[in-house]
C-alpha cells in the first residue's frame, strides 16, 4: 500500500507546545485560581475494611475558615452511583464519591471537608473522628477467591467479580500428547504509573447559567463529562470539561474518580469554585494502581522447542471498587504473544480485595501478558537446553503470514518479527556477548543476557467502554490560519504539533499557522480518552481524514476559478496550480475568501466557509465474539525486541544495566524525534517497573509504599546506556501507517531485565519469580538458590 | 500571626503578609501568583518546585516563605530575558528534552544551578546535578544533552 506521506509528516518537527512549557507559562489545574475559590480535603480511611459507625465533623464545622463538612451519608441520596463497565463483569456494585456504610481499602475518602484554604481544610480534617468496626481484611486475590473469605461487596455474593473463559477445540489432547509439557506460577507485582502532576480537579457551578464547568486533569473529558451529568442527573448540555495542560497520565487519568465526581457536586451545593490537588501519599493510595496478576500458565512443545499450545489461568487482583475489565481482557486474548500457536485455553477471574482500586496503566493487561510469555519462554529455553534466542525463531509468526489471526480472534495487523530479533542480536553482537560471558564468569562476574520480543495490542474498541474511533474538526480561518479541534486530550504526547503536521500536509496551510484546540468539551467534537496509543491509530487518521475533506474543498473551489479538473491541480507556497501548467494558479489566500465571502463562486452544491469534520474508525474490530468465542478488539500491533545486558553483584544484590538495546516497529513514524522521546521514557518506566517500583500491603492492608522515599521512580542517575533503532512495517489498515507508539518500550525491561538477570545467576540455579528485582530481592533469591543446592 | 515579609523574585522586589507556615512555594504560586513552579509532591523528592534561592537550587515545598525573606529567589519565569529564551531553555526545546511539562520548570532551575557553578560538566555530574528532579516522561536522556548542549552558551 502507499501511503501519502508528505513533508511535514515524518519530519521531525520541533514541539509547538514546549515553548510554554520551557517557559512556566503552561496552564495546570493547580494553576487556575478563579475568586472566590474554596478548597477541599479528604477524610480518608484509616482501615483497610470496616463498618462506619459513626462520623463526628463537629469539631471541624467550628474550626476557622472551614465552609462545609460532607459525609458520604449526606450526599449518597442525592447522587447516583458511578456504572461499572466491562463485557466479562459478573457483578455490578455500587460506587459512591465518598464511602457510605463501609470502607473498602485504606484510604479511601468518607468524608470532605470545605475551607478557604487547603491549610484550614488540612486542620479541619484532623479533627474529624471516625469510629470503625473492623472487619477481616483481605489483601491476597487467591484467599479472596476461597469461599467463605471476607467479602468485600456483601451483595456481590463474591469476591469473583469478572469471569472470562476461552479455549480452542482439542486442547487437551494437544497437552496430552506433547512430548514437553512445562507448568510455571508467574505473577507480575502491583505498581502505579505516578505521573509527576499528581490529579488535580477545580469544579465551577454558575449559578446565574446553571452551568458547570469542571477543569480537571483528565485524559478522558468527554466521558468525565457524561459521568458528572449520569451522577448528578444534571444535563450534560450544561457541563464543559476542560483538561489545560495535564502533566503526564500514563492510564492513570483516563479514569474516573470518586473525587472527581464529588467536587462538581460541592460546587452546587455552595455556588462557589471548588478545587482540590492530591497530595502525593494520596495519590499512591487513591490514584488507580496497575498490573498484579498471577498467571498458571502451562506450554506443550514438541523436544526441539516447537510450541504447540498454552493453558493460562489468570487470577487478576482488581483492588476493592474495579470499574473496567480490560486488565483482564487484554491479557487473555493475548497469551499466545508472537508465536505460532493455535491452541490455546485460558480461564481469568477479576477478583475484589481490599486495596486500592485496580485500572489503567501504560500497557495494561498487555504488559502482564508479554511478561509472563517471554519469561515462560526463556525458563523453557533453559529447560530444553535451546539458546533463548533461537527458540523465539523457530516459533516467530512469520512476516508473510500477516495479517495474522490468533486463537482468540484477534488480527495482528503486520509484523517482522524475525528480522527485528535478527537486528537486535546483531547490533548487540550476540555471538561475542556469549563468548565474553564466558570469559567473565571465569573471573568471578555475573553477566547476564537477557532476550525478550514484547508485542503490544493499540487502540482498543470496546462496546460502550473506549469507542473505536476519533474525530478532528478543521476549520479555515478568514485570516487564512487554521485551527483542529481534537476529540482527545493530551498529557505529554504531543499531539499540538503531530496534528498540525497532518493538517499542513494535506492543505498546505503552513505548520506555524496551524492551533490545535483539545481536552475542551464545548468547541471540540465527541472522542475518548488519550489511551491505549490510540492516537496513532485513529486520532492522527482523523485529522488526515479532515484535512482531506479540507484539501477536495480548496481544489474543488480553484477547479471551478481555474477551469482545470481538480484531479490536475496541486497545492504549494500559497498557491493552488495546475500540475500541467504551473503559471496556471490560484493563490489560497483568495479560495479562502471566495469561500467565505464571494459564495456565488462557489462550484455548484457546495456549502460555504471552510469548515470540515473527519472521523477515523478502528478498521477490522470484531466487537462481538463469534460462535467460538473469537473477536479482534484492538487495531494496531507495535513490537520491539530487547536485549539487555546486566552485571549482577551477588555481595549487594545490586544490578547493573551494561546496556539496554531495542528495535521498535510502530510503523510510519509521523514525527520520529517524539516517538524517540516517548520511547525512551516508556522504557525508563519499565525499568523502574522491573528493578524498583512496588506497592506493597501488609495483611491489615496498610500501603507501605506511599510516598516517593519507598515507592523509587528511576531518576536520570539510573539511565543505562541505551540503543534503540526502529523498523518501519506499516499498519495497512490506516492511511497513515501508523500504529501505537507509546507503550511498547515499558513492556520491554520487565521480561528482558527479570530474564537477562537469571540469566547471570543461573550458575547459581536462581530462579527469578518474584520482581522486582530490588537488592534485598536479588540477595533473597541468591539465598534461596544456595539453601536448596546445599540440600540437594 | 501573618508576619509581613520582603523579598526579590526574578530581580523584582515584592513584599507582602503571609502565615509563618507557608510554604515558599505556595507564596509563590498563590500570592505572586508565578505558577511556573510546580508541585509534585511536597515532600521535597519529585523537584518539580526547585528554584533558586540565592544561587542555589532547592525545593521551594521544604522551606517556608519567611525563611526567605530579604532574599533573593529566581524562577523559570525569569530566566527568559527581554523576551529572549535562556540558552538552557532553548536548549530543552531543540533537544525534545520535554513532553508534559510538569518537571520541566524545576529541571530548568537546577541545571541553572549546575551551570552557573560548573561551565563544562561531564554527563555523570550532570546526572548527579537532576537526579532531584524527577522525569516520568522522556527518561532524562534528552534532559542530559540538552544541558549538555547548552554548557556551551550558558551566561548567568
Amino acid at each position: 500500500m502507499n501511503f501519502p506521506i508528505h513533508p511535514p509528516i515524518g519530519e521531525r518537527v520541533r514541539r509547538k507546545e514546549t515553548l510554554r512549557f520551557v517557559t512556566g507559562t503552561g496552564r495546570f489545574v493547580d494553576d487556575l485560581l478563579p475568586p472566590g475559590t474554596l478548597h477541599v480535603s479528604f477524610v480518608r480511611s484509616t482501615c483497610a475494611h470496616a463498618r462506619i459507625k459513626a462520623i463526628d465533623v463537629e469539631a471541624a464545622r467550628a474550626m476557622p475558615g472551614v465552609r462545609a463538612v460532607f459525609t458520604g451519608k449526606d450526599i449518597a441520596q442525592h447522587v447516583k452511583p458511578l456504572r461499572v463497565g466491562g463485557s466479562s463483569v459478573l457483578r455490578p456494585v455500587k460506587l459512591y464519591p465518598l464511602a457510605v456504610d463501609k470502607v473498602r481499602y485504606f484510604g479511601e475518602p468518607l468524608a470532605v471537608v470545605v475551607a478557604d484554604n487547603r491549610y484550614l481544610a488540612e486542620d479541619a480534617v484532623d479533627t474529624v473522628a471516625v469510629d470503625y468496626e473492623r472487619l477481616p481484611v483481605v489483601v491476597d486475590p487467591e484467599t479472596a477467591m476461597e469461599p467463605g473469605a471476607p467479602a468485600v461487596h456483601e451483595d456481590a455474593g463474591s469476591n469473583i467479580v469478572y469471569k472470562y473463559h476461552f479455549a480452542t477445540d482439542g486442547i487437551d489432547k494437544v497437552f496430552q500428547d506433547a512430548e514437553v509439557v512445562i507448568k510455571e506460577r508467574i505473577r507480575s507485582h502491583r505498581i502505579t504509573a505516578c505521573p509527576i502532576e499528581p490529579r488535580a480537579y477545580l469544579a465551577h457551578y454558575n449559578k446565574d447559567e446553571d452551568s458547570l464547568t469542571m477543569w480537571s486533569a483528565t485524559a478522558n473529558p468527554h466521558s468525565l463529562k457524561g459521568r458528572i451529568a449520569d451522577v448528578l442527573s444534571f444535563p450534560e448540555g450544561k457541563i464543559r470539561v476542560i483538561a489545560p495542560d495535564v502533566g503526564g497520565s500514563f492510564g492513570l487519568k483516563i479514569q474516573t474518580y470518586q473525587e472527581e465526581l464529588l467536587l462538581p457536586y460541592i460546587s452546587r451545593e455552595l455556588g462557589l469554585p471548588i478545587k482540590w490537588c492530591e497530595t502525593r501519599v494520596e495519590h499512591m493510595r487513591n490514584g488507580r494502581h496497575g498490573r498484579d496478576q498471577i498467571h498458571y500458565i502451562e506450554i506443550a512443545l514438541k523436544k526441539d522447542g516447537t510450541m504447540l499450545g498454552i493453558k493460562d489461568k489468570i487470577i487478576a487482583d482488581m483492588g476493592s471498587t474495579y470499574t473496567v475489565d480490560h486488565s483482564i481482557m487484554a491479557a487473555a486474548l493475548y497469551m499466545t504473544g508472537v508465536y505460532q500457536i493455535q491452541n490455546y485455553a485460558v480461564d481469568a477471574f477479576g477478583v475484589s480485595t481490599n486495596k486500592t482500586t485496580h485500572g489503567s496503566l501504560r500497557g495494561i493487561g498487555k504488559a502482564d501478558a508479554s511478561y509472563v510469555l517471554e519469561r515462560l519462554v526463556d525458563i523453557v529455553a533453559r529447560e530444553l537446553k535451546l539458546d533463548p534466542i533461537d527458540i523465539r525463531l523457530r516459533n516467530f509468526i512469520p512476516a508473510d503470514a500477516f495479517p495474522y489471526r490468533n486463537a482468540t480472534g484477534a488480527l495482528y495487523d503486520s509484523g517482522q518479527y524475525h528480522l527485528a530479533m535478527k537486528r537486535t542480536a546483531e547490533m548487540v553482537g550476540y555471538d561475542r556477548l556469549r563468548k565474553e560471558q564466558t570469559e567473565l564468569r571465569k573471573k568471578g562476574v555475573y553477566r547476564g543476557i537477557g532476550v525478550a520480543l514484547v508485542m503490544e495490542p493499540t487502540s482498543s474498541s470496546r462496546i460502550h467502554a473506549t469507542g473505536g474511533y476519533a474525530s478532528c474538526r478543521l476549520r479555515i480561518d478568514p485570516s487564512g490560519a487554521a485551527t483542529v479541534f481534537s476529540s482527545m486530550g493530551e498529557q505529554g504526547q504531543g499531539h499540538e504539533t503531530t496534528l498540525a503536521q497532518i493538517v499542513a500536509s494535506q492543505t498546505g496551510i503552513p505548520f506555524d499557522k496551524i492551533t490545535v484546540i483539545h481536552g475542551d468539551t464545548l468547541p471540540t467534537p465527541y472522542g475518548f480518552g488519550t489511551g491505549s496509543s490510540r492516537s496513532s491509530v485513529v486520532l492522527m487518521p482523523s485529522a488526515w481524514v479532515a484535512g482531506k475533506l479540507m484539501r477536495d474543498k480548496l481544489l474543488g473551489i480553484a477547479a471551478r476559478q481555474l477551469g482545470v479538473a481538480p484531479e490536475k491541480l496541486e497545492i504549494g507556497d500559497g498557491k493552488v496550480f495546475a500540475k500541467e501548467n504551473q503559471e496556471q494558479s490560484v493563490a489560497v489566500m483568495e479560495i479562502i475568501r471566495t469561500a467565505y465571502g464571494a459564495i456565488h463562486l462557489l462550484p455548484e452544491n457546495m456549502e460555504p466557509g471552510l469548515e470540515v469534520t473527519g472521523y477515523f474508525i478502528n478498521p477490522n474490530i470484531n466487537y462481538t465474539p463469534d460462535d467460538k468465542g473469537r473477536m479482534n478488539t484492538f487495531s494496531s500491533y507495535p513490537y520491539a525486541a530487547v536485549i539487555a545486558v546486566v552485571d549482577v553483584d551477588v555481595e549487594t544484590g545490586m544490578i547493573k544495566i551494561v546496556k539496554y538495546t531495542t528495535v521498535h516497529d510502530c510503523g510510519n513514524m509521523i514525527n520520529p524525534q517524539i516517538v524517540d522521546t516517548q520511547q525512551q521514557g516508556s522504557i525508563m518506566q519499565g525499568i523502574g517497573a522491573a528493578l524498583y517500583e512496588e506497592l506493597r500491603y501488609d495483611d491489615d492492608g496498610q500501603l507501605l509504599s506511599s510516598t516517593l522515599m519507598d515507592y523509587r521512580l528511576p531518576s536520570a542517575e539510573e539511565v543505562p546506556e541505551l540503543a534503540l533503532e526502529h523498523i518501519i512495517t506499516p499498519n495497512p489498515f490506516t492511511p497513515l501507517g501508523a500504529k501505537g507508539a507509546g507503550e511498547t518500550g515499558m513492556l520491554g525491561p520487565p521480561p528482558a531485565l527479570c530474564n537477562a538477570v537469571e540469566d547471570a545467576l543461573s550458575p547459581l540455579g536462581v530462579k527469578v519469580r518474584e520482581t522486582p528485582l530490588t537488592p534485598d530481592r536479588v540477595l533473597d533469591l541468591i539465598e534461596k538458590a544456595q539453601a536448596k543446592s546445599a540440600h540437594a | 500571626m501573618p508576619k509581613t515579609i520582603s523579598l526579590t523574585v526574578n530581580g523584582k522586589a515584592y513584599s507582602g503578609e503571609v502565615e509563618p507556615r507557608t510554604l515558599l512555594a505556595h507564596f509563590l504560586r498563590d500570592s505572586l501568583r508565578l505558577t511556573g513552579t510546580h508541585l509534585g509532591c511536597v515532600v521535597g523528592r519529585c523537584g518539580a518546585c526547585t528554584i533558586l534561592w540565592n544561587g542555589t537550587p532547592v525545593k521551594s515545598c521544604m522551606i517556608f516563605a519567611v525563611q526567605a525573606a530579604g532574599d533573593e529567589i529566581v524562577t523559570v519565569e525569569g530566566l527568559a530575558q527581554d523576551k529572549r529564551l535562556h540558552p538552557l531553555q532553548e536548549a530543552f526545546w531543540k533537544n525534545d528534552a520535554v513532553e508534559c511539562g510538569y518537571c520541566t520548570p524545576g529541571m530548568l532551575m537546577s541545571a541553572y544551578g549546575l551551570l552557573s557553578k560548573s561551565s563544562k560538566p561531564t554527563e555523570e555530574q550532570i546526572k548527579k546535578a537532576i537526579s532531584g528532579n524527577l522525569c516520568r516522561c522522556t527518561g532524562y536522556g534528552n534532559i542530559v544533552a540538552a544541558i549538555k548542549d547548552a554548557a556551551v552558551n550558558f551566561t548567568k
